[in-house]
């Protein structure tokens, strides 16, 4: 046992790692907090609430395999939210429309942020810090009050509703009621698997490991590491657009103060889920099970009674603070191994 | 005619030699905000003399606004500019760490109730609870950062997130008030003292920098371990120490703008206290022209910068862009500024300076 | 030998955390399964009534003082499990609480709104569920009224025309010209239903009596808020001499840049000074600054929506139907007797004029 630990990748450990952390913390809430959690509906709603933060860590995962960092997704999912609330419900847009502008504006952030990291060689911190800066300023241009949406079309669509078979549960006036999800957890389900095939089996995919992990080797292999770099960010704020748009679809309006703090959300994901900060080692089903994990332990933390909001950011930030020193001492013994060879 | 040409080569020489002084970004930046503000409407440079409610003369006018919160940015950059020195890399957390801070002071003072009729200490004993507890949150910083060896902003965005929280739960959520009159003495005017008091707390840590500078080794270890942490390990210098020590001294920055900040409302809002203002101390380094990627500095640069910076944001103000869009118009500068620093646009820039030349040669 | 010593401490250490997470984890488990014992066992033999709270934030005193009043009267002594949410000013944040409240499957949700529409689909969820649903302080905008039990709360239009009405009295009663009178508004947070009232009655009162309403700003109901408001406000019209704040904590922060810009809060508005009206009046340093005529208005917001909440909460489990719609009793205080009471709509209210005694009232 211990010898078969010693001989996995990184990969695999830190994905091991998790996935065990989540199950035992999901048992856990169903010991300690009882049949709440036990119903499927309570997982399918952690899923509903959670598919636009999906999406974004996924794209966050792509950036930090490959060395770099995306803090901007959070005011890009804010105002693409934001611009499609304005065009459906002032404007009198159409769906598709919403849809081709969510898309256009994480294109339009992936296109300049990945040229400055990629071409112009600048911090991806610091151009991604200014991305974010500028996202949440121009939220509040387009519009500085929050506004439900009522667009007919978007509210039918908004209330879309897949049914799980089998999975539903009597309430207590006996009454059938079916378990679901909502459109956007498909659509988070169908990226998490694209992904999951690019990254494993796809050509771009190992590049975006190969300059993560060295880029000088990198180079050596004839990788052009410039244009992943500003793939893998193009890609990154891409996802962040459609990741806007269900997060839209899912609370249903604009508010510039949508969707704060989900950049730390999306990075915490990325890193419990056992993506490496230095780049290089990452996986996609990691990240969504580090997604599962950062909502199940705050669902923990506030039916437990610890009501007050401030303890959901102390929690995640203690467990990413964890799961940070877990792996810099993987690295250290990496970097012992390597030394000794 | 071949004197000719040598002046002008030795203009061009001077002229260079003025732009490649560190100082010169910051200050053509105020120049321009100046001369911008001037043409558009004079009134921005008035200073009026009034009256508070105790009674006691202060200014007042948009050029004592600048002094009076660029100073807080001020004492920031001195911290964040030996942090971007020794790490590369800045500390995010600052304005979380303000609500923290301040936050201490306020429970220091007022003990369990919240709305005391009379201080349970001296303010200076909370100061001085405030900077240990602030220099604690920077020392966490700097143990993720020098011992675990994990990116600073990465490190930070953990108190980053945890912060506000942090400075809820330690008032328990609650919204403390101190109406004793003294306390609002350092964000706002000793009585008598016509110009803000931040001003003067600035200067202070500005001396004690400088001397701390010129008469020890820290700003040359600093510098030493920003440009090769390896060669200056190789030269008996501690890179883990000095980068944990940067950390703490920004740590300690930070109690001090904390200290004002909850002393100008006299209670704290732990969601709103100085937010963005990490933003701007970054912001008042790299204007300050020194590499974000740490290395060399010069806190003179960033100091200005600071204030700089101000400028940038009372001018926005008094053109009615409203507080929340700020960041959208600061993100451009901050990319203009970076792009402008980048070493291939260096280059490329510096070619076309020689081309020119060339042809003015030819 | 040394490298090779740290290479097993280093092993070692790795594998300690891991172990050490995985006992944690362990131990919590086994710790908790005794936990579901003694509350199934509780269960079986009290009766208790749970009580989802989704409340919208904590942004104000008023706020604070509200979470409160529902911790205070929904005691474990009294039988009840009260469970708070809090939804930091998002809406998405309070359905996601709703729900989880219909999983836990509660007696009772209560729901502090934090706007007006978008609730129609996760109440007919709690209406499916059959739970009743008590919405307290902001209403609701739905299309079937019958998604919810009864609301209880404020009369914001009241309140807001019982401001303007106390102006228009102490105008008269001082003998200011009505068009004089220079008022700016720092409103609270745009959409919210106390804005909504407040604002109208302003309006309504400054159309009738000929008032000069200079601006309309919106200052979030925070401190922080209201004082740059009020900043930009006097620099950009020097001839303010009233101040109708939509709640308190913006009044504070109103106050705050009056002083700080050389000039006096205050009653006397003909001699220069500005008049600060204000709402909410529910703690003991608004009580002060009311008597030190810093606020020389205060029309009262109560947030002891506690006891009211029970009151319906006993009513349904008797098997009653409580009425749809019902407001909390508010009062209204000012400096001085200068207006000593008022009518609006044909009641008559009386000002409570602020004293040493009415601060002991307060916390």
């Amino acid at each position: 046992m211990m010898k078969k630990i010693k001989n996995m990748s990184d990969t695999n450990m830190l994905l091991t790692i998790t996935i065990v952390i989540f199950f035992a913390m999901y048992i856990g809430a169903i010991l300690f907090l009882g049949e709440g959690f036990l119903k499927p509906q309570t997982f399918l709603s952690i899923l509903n609430a959670n598919a636009a933060l999906i999406i974004t860590s996924c794209g966050m995962s792509i950036v930090m395999i490959t060395g770099g960092i995306d803090i901007s997704v959070g005011g890009v999912v804010a105002l693409v939210s934001m611009c499609s609330a304005v065009y459906l419900d002032q404007k009198g847009g159409s769906i598709g429309g919403a849809i081709l502008i969510s898309l256009a504006i994480g294109l339009a952030f992936g296109i300049v942020q990945g040229y400055l990291v990629a071409y112009l060689d600048i911090q991806p911190f610091i151009v991604s810090l200014a991305g974010m800066f500028f996202a949440r300023g121009m939220t509040t241009i387009v519009n500085n009050k929050p506004f439900n949406v009522a667009n007919e079309a978007f509210v039918k669509l908004k209330d879309t509703r897949v049914i799980v078979p089998g999975l539903g549960s009597y309430n207590r006036l006996g009454k059938y009621i079916d378990a679901y999800v909502e459109i956007g957890v498909v659509v988070a389900l169908i990226i998490v698997v694209l992904l999951f095939v690019l990254l494993r089996w796809g050509k771009l995919g190992r590049h975006f490991y190969a300059v993560g992990g060295n880029q000088q080797s990198a180079l050596m292999l004839g990788i052009n590491v410039k244009r992943t770099k500003f793939l893998s960010h193009l890609l990154c704020s891409l996802l962040a657009g459609i990741g806007g748009f269900v997060y839209f679809l899912h609370v249903g309006s604009g508010s510039p103060s949508h969707a704060m703090g989900m950049e730390m959300n999306a990075i915490a994901s990325s890193i419990i889920g056992g993506t490496m900060l230095t780049g290089g080692v990452g996986n996609i089903i990691g990240t969504l099970f580090g997604v599962l994990s950062l909502s199940t332990i705050q669902n923990i933390v506030s039916s437990a009674g610890f009501d007050e909001a401030w303890w959901t950011g102390i929690t995640i930030a203690a467990m990413l603070c964890l799961f940070l020193v877990i792996q810099s001492v993987v690295m250290a013994r990496k970097k012992k191994a390597l030394a000794k060879q | 005619m071949g004197n000719t040409d040598v002046k002008k080569t030795k203009d061009a020489g001077f002229l260079s030699k003025i732009v490649h002084q560190q100082l010169f970004i910051p200050i053509a930046a105020l120049l321009i905000l100046a001369v911008f503000n001037l043409i558009a409407d004079p009134s921005f440079f008035k200073i009026t003399m009034g009256v508070s409610s105790t009674g006691d003369p202060v200014l007042s006018g948009y050029l004592i606004t600048i002094l009076d919160y660029g100073s807080e940015l001020a004492i920031l950059a001195i911290g964040m500019t030996l942090v971007t020195a020794a790490s590369g890399g800045q500390d995010i957390s600052v304005g979380a760490a303000i609500a923290i801070a301040g936050s201490v002071i306020l429970r220091v003072l007022c003990g369990t109730n919240s709305r005391p009729d009379e201080l349970q200490t001296s303010v200076f004993v909370a100061f001085i609870v405030a900077c240990l507890v602030a220099m604690l949150f920077g020392a966490f910083n700097g143990i993720l950062v020098a011992h675990f060896k994990i990116q600073p902003m990465v490190a930070t965005l953990i108190l980053y997130t945890a912060g506000r929280s942090i400075a809820a739960w330690i008032n328990n959520n609650e919204l403390p008030i101190i109406s004793e009159p003294s306390f609002s003495y350092y964000g706002g005017f000793i009585p008598g003292i016509p110009i803000p008091t931040p001003f003067f707390i600035a200067i202070i840590c500005v001396i004690i920098i400088a001397l701390v500078l010129k008469f020890t080794n820290l700003g040359l270890y600093t510098q030493a371990v920003g440009i090769n942490e390896k060669s200056s390990r190789l030269n008996g210098i501690n890179p883990v120490f000095i980068k944990f020590l940067s950390f703490v001294i920004l740590g300690l920055c930070v109690a001090v703008v904390g200290l004002i900040k909850v002393s100008r409302f006299s209670t704290i809002n732990y969601s709103v206290i100085a937010k963005d203002i990490e933003m701007d101390a970054i912001l008042a380094v790299a204007l300050g022209g020194n590499a974000l990627s740490g290395g060399k500095f010069n806190m003179a640069a960033s100091i200005l910068g600071a204030y700089v910076i101000q400028f940038l944001t009372t001018t926005l103000y008094k053109f009615d862009v409203q507080s929340d869009a700020l960041p959208a118009y600061k993100a451009v500068v901050v990319i203009i500024l970076v792009v402008l620093s980048a070493p291939s646009v260096r280059a490329k820039l510096s070619q076309l300076g020689k081309k020119r030349h060339v042809k003015e040669v030819a | 030998m040394g490298n090779k010593m740290n290479k097993l401490t280093n092993k070692k250490r790795l594998v300690s955390i891991i172990l050490a997470g995985v006992l944690l984890l362990g131990g919590c488990g086994a710790k908790e399964v005794s936990n579901t014992e003694d509350t199934v066992a509780e269960d079986q033999f009290s009766e208790e009534i749970v009580i989802g709270f989704s409340q919208l934030g904590a942004e104000s005193d008023w706020r604070t003082a509200n979470t409160q009043s529902m911790k205070d009267t929904f005691t474990s002594d009294k039988g009840y499990r009260l469970i708070v949410e809090d939804g930091q000013q998002q809406q998405s944040n309070q359905i996601m609480a709703i729900r989880k409240f219909i999983q836990q499957e509660v007696d009772y949700i209560v729901l502090a709104p934090v706007t007006e529409t978008g609730w129609d689909t996760v109440l007919q969820e709690a209406k499916d569920a059959g739970i009743p649903v008590i919405i307290v302080d902001r209403q609701v905008d739905v299309s079937d009224e019958s998604l919810f039990t009864c609301w209880i709360g404020s009369d914001f239009s009241l309140e807001g025309k019982k401001a303007a009405e106390w102006l228009h009295q102490f105008a008269v009663a001082k003998d200011i010209p009505e068009s004089d009178i220079h008022i700016a508004n720092i409103q609270g947070t745009i959409g919210a239903s106390a804005q909504i009232g407040r604002t109208e009655g302003l309006q309504e009162g400054a159309k009738k009596y000929g008032w000069d309403l200079l601006a309309e700003v919106p200052g979030e109901f925070t401190q922080a808020k209201g004082k740059e408001v009020m900043e930009s406000l006097l620099k950009e019209y020097p001839q303010i001499n009233v101040v109708y704040c939509e709640n308190d904590n913006e009044a504070l922060g109103a106050i705050e840049a009056i002083e700080s810009a050389g000039k006096t809060v205050g009653s006397d508005i003909l001699q220069g000074e500005i008049m600060v009206m204000s709402f909410d009046a529910v703690t003991k340093n608004i009580m002060r600054c009311i008597m030190r005529n810093k606020i020389t208005f205060d029309a009262g917001c109560n947030p002891h929506h506690g006891p009211r909440v029970e009151a319906q909460i006993q009513l349904l489990e008797a098997g009653k139907v409580p009425d749809m719609f019902s407001y909390v009793e508010e009062r209204i205080y000012s400096y001085d007797a200068t207006v000593p009471s008022l009518e609006v709509d044909n009641n008559s209210y009386s000002v409570t004029v602020v004293t040493s005694k009415t601060l002991e009232e307060f916390k």
